[in-house]
């Protein structure tokens, strides 16, 4: 067992810090204060992040990105997130489906998506895969119900892809140069069978995004909808084959994986933050001319806080280590819906410190609550958890069966 | 005898405020575009209507012009409207209990004369109590099982000027209701020198001269309902404006009543009510997802904390309307109130975040009442000295601990 870090993780962990600290904090507040959810974002600090590494740091090298390893990317995730979570989202976005390029593009591909990606600080990737009838259906699909899930529908036309129908809450969807989108091309099968992965640039025609879904948390992220009128896919810009999207999309890619690893690294920072934010409240606030922390009560929340926040921390780097040695194991789920108990309860536990002032919640651990809150329905409600066990736990030969 | 079975008065006003919460108040307070850009502000024809239909007056006695609810009655009725909009739900609840303490209990005849009607008869008519004071410590915290806890000194004065009036010099804050109310009962130490004992109440109208009001808001004041600010310059008022016996002290009116756990409760069980509509209408996994045991038994649970949650606050009630109850041990003396807030608020935030959670991605979004919920379940759980001090106050009554006098 070793527990340190090398140079390479210190050195992107450092800036990380420092660009967080420098950068993300000082507009944190302003942006999530911003009523209108198209304006809580800024290209400003997305275009100095990428000019540090943060948007391309998943692309391998071969490749022209920076190729760092897993812990890195979770160390550098967490760094962002004790600055801004919603800001650092934003930022590794690009890196689950840079994976995912790497892992199922072909060259042909790669060459005409990874070169504009790495060469212009504002290209941003999403993916598309919920819709307004399709979000348990699409991550754990009904056995008994083989129709439901994604409904865009996607037909052939000469050399063409004809795609029609809607997207909602899609990541980077007001933003982004390039989507990846399940489309269903076999209405006739399961949403496993019959569904086929394009790459949509934004400028297709026939397509463009809708509302920005005003959020509680997480406001500086642009969560949109997409709208497909006979919008037209070049055949060439199918990923993985016809009817593959599930296959090419899952465990395979590492864009799955890192996708766990992501949430879960993610609500480390915001721990971090609460942590840190917690204490400073401890040690400056006075009741009776006694600083907070003299109290046992607020003693003994600040050790629940770091308790449950070291142990997020280690269960983050231990799956970020499977990954970097091709170990494939439950934890990855596991750690992801670990991370929704732990970031509510860490946030939630920041603010029975801090209370209101003079009638006034703390305003930097206020937020930390509503970006905690997001988690509830991406990494551990019921049907990611059902489907840590169907995946990951159950025996293969039963698993193989869902 | 213990008994829970409602009047038929009762139902009747339960049924009554229900209905009007669903035609008049929810088509209002959960406008979209209202929740949307978070605006928290009044809705005052709303309000009116409420007061038109005896809401605002409820617990001052029939004598006086009111419904003279009990208690019991006053938290059934504060849940309902909660289920609607803390805000209005604070605001009517405050007048209403300080109506009763105010015009039933404290004022003298001569003071009736004088205020009553115009209080009756105006539908905005609020009522304040002021009584915290800015940078004095609230929090039990640190004095837990110490001597010195308690509420501090008083620096708001009140000097006599000749016979006839008062001085009122200092300031006030977290004065819920304070931007709507006409009449304020403003606690002030009448005679410094002698400290605790010197406190006072004194009513203030809303225009006397000397007397500014500036309303708390922003997304992060922490209270439902309006607070305000006031800051008192030579603010005089008549002589006879001294509400009951000079130095009669803190704590004749009480901070709050079991209306407040009422009204967490009210917001738990909108958003219980929501999420249980929407699993019966939303499909996935090929079944409605009420039928998936996920959801099912999170929908259980929520009535399950509910339930025991609304049983706690009516024993409670019930004990305020039966003293006697209370003095011949048939129930208990712990500090029942606290109990309930307890219960209520950590109760209820659970239930709200469960109910968001119903809807997916939809429960986090703002234009939908599920994050307001959330929102609103939060407040209750850390507003005033919070459920930390609530509980430090239990502890202390389990083994009888008793300040000092003059310092309780």
């Amino acid at each position: 067992m070793d527990f340190s870090l090398n140079d390479e993780q210190r050195e992107w962990q450092m800036k990380a810090r420092k660009f967080a600290e420098d950068e993300i904090r000082p507009i944190s507040l302003e942006r999530d204060a911003i009523g209108d959810p198209t304006k809580t974002f800024t290209w400003e600090i997305i275009k100095k992040g990428s000019k540090l590494g943060f948007r391309t740091a998943a692309v391998p090298k071969e490749w022209g990105g920076h190729g760092t390893d897993f812990v890195t990317q979770a160390l550098v995730m967490a760094e962002l997130a004790r600055g801004d979570s919603a800001i650092s989202k934003t930022f590794s976005q690009c890196w689950k489906w840079s994976h995912l390029i790497a892992a199922v593009c072909n060259d042909e591909q790669k060459d005409r998506f990874l070169k504009p990606f790495l060469a212009d600080d504002t290209f941003v990737l999403g993916k598309g895969i919920t819709e307004p009838n399709g979000g348990s259906d699409n991550r754990l699909p009904p056995e008994d119900a083989p129709k439901s899930g994604i409904r865009l529908k996607a037909e052939r036309k000469g050399d063409e892809w004809i795609l029609n129908g809607e997207k909602v809450f899609i990541a980077n969807g007001s933003i982004a140069k390039l989507f990846f989108i399940d489309a269903r091309t076999d209405p006739n099968v399961t949403v496993r069978q019959g569904t086929t992965m394009f790459m949509v640039p934004n400028t297709t025609p026939g397509f463009r995004y809708g509302k920005v879904f005003n959020k509680r948390g997480w406001r500086f992220y642009q969560n949109a909808e997409l709208i497909f009128e006979d919008a037209r896919v070049p055949d060439a810009n199918v990923v993985g084959g016809v009817n593959g999207s599930e296959r090419k999309g899952g465990d395979g890619s590492g864009g799955d994986l890192f996708g766990d690893l992501e949430l879960a690294a993610n609500a480390l920072g915001v721990c971090d933050s609460a942590c840190e934010q917690a204490m400073e409240v401890a040690l400056t606030r006075t009741q009776g001319g006694q600083r907070l922390i003299d109290q046992q009560l607020v003693q003994l929340r600040i050790n629940k806080m770091h308790m449950l926040t070291e142990a997020l921390r280690s269960y983050v780097l231990r799956v970020a280590w499977e990954h970097d040695h091709k170990i494939h194991s439950a934890n990855a789920g596991l750690v992801m819906n670990y991370s929704t108990d732990i970031i509510q309860t860490v946030t939630e536990t920041a603010m029975e410190i801090a209370g209101p002032v003079g009638g006034t919640m703390h305003p930097g651990i206020e937020k930390l609550v509503r970006d905690g809150m997001i988690w509830t329905h991406l990494a551990g409600d019921a049907v990611q958890r059902m489907r840590t066990v169907r995946r990951h736990i159950l025996p293969k030969t039963k698993a193989a069966t869902h | 005898m213990f008994n829970l079975h409602l009047s038929a008065e009762q139902l009747e006003i339960r049924d009554t405020v229900r209905d009007f919460v669903t035609g008049e108040v929810k088509p209002v307070t959960l406008k979209s575009d209202r929740l949307d850009s978070c605006d928290r502000s009044l809705p005052l024809d709303v309000l009116d209507k409420a007061s038109q239909m005896g809401l605002r007056t409820l617990s001052v006695s029939e004598d006086n012009g009111g419904a003279g609810a009990d208690t019991l009655t006053s938290v059934i009725v504060a849940e309902e409207l909660a289920t609607g909009d803390a805000d209005v739900a604070a605001t009517l609840t405050e007048t209403a209990r300080l109506g009763h303490a105010v015009f039933d209990t404290l004022m003298n005849d001569e003071q009736r004369e004088r205020f009553l009607n115009a209080f009756l008869e105006d539908d905005r008519f609020h009522l304040a109590l002021a009584e915290r004071e800015p940078d004095a410590e609230i929090e039990l915290g640190i004095n837990y099982h110490r001597p010195q806890g308690g509420p501090s000194p008083l620096k708001t004065t009140a000097v006599r000027s000749g016979n006839h009036e008062w001085v009122i010099n200092g300031a006030k804050t977290c004065v819920a209701n304070g931007p709507v109310a006409k009449l304020f009962a403003v606690q002030v130490a009448t005679d410094p020198a002698s400290g605790r004992n010197g406190v006072s109440t004194i009513l203030v109208p809303r225009d006397t001269p000397g007397l500014t009001i500036r309303e708390a808001n922003g997304g992060l004041a922490w209270h439902h309902g309006t607070s305000a600010e006031l800051v008192f310059e030579d603010c005089r008022v008549p002589a006879e404006n001294l509400l009951g016996a000079e130095g009669a002290g803190h704590g004749r009116i009480e901070r709050d009543g079991p209306q407040f756990p009422a009204m967490n409760l009210g917001i738990g069980r909108a958003a219980y009510e929501a999420a249980l509509d929407y699993a019966q209408i939303r499909t996935q996994g090929g079944r409605l997802i009420v039928e998936h045991q996920a959801i099912g038994s999170k929908l259980a649970d929520i009535a399950v904390r509910l339930e025991v949650a609304r049983h706690t606050i009516w024993y409670v009630a019930w004990a305020a309307d039966h003293p006697e109850a209370v003095a011949d041990r048939s129930i208990s003396a712990l500090p029942l109130k606290d109990i309930a807030r307890i219960f209520t608020s950590e109760a209820v935030h659970e239930i709200a975040k469960d109910s968001a959670e119903v809807f997916g991605a939809m429960g986090v979004m703002r234009d939908m009442p599920l994050q307001k919920y959330v929102g609103d379940a939060l407040i209750f759980l850390h507003s005033g000295s919070g459920t930390s001090d609530a509980r430090l106050r239990v502890a202390e009554s389990l083994v009888g601990f008793q300040r000092p006098a003059g310092n309780a």
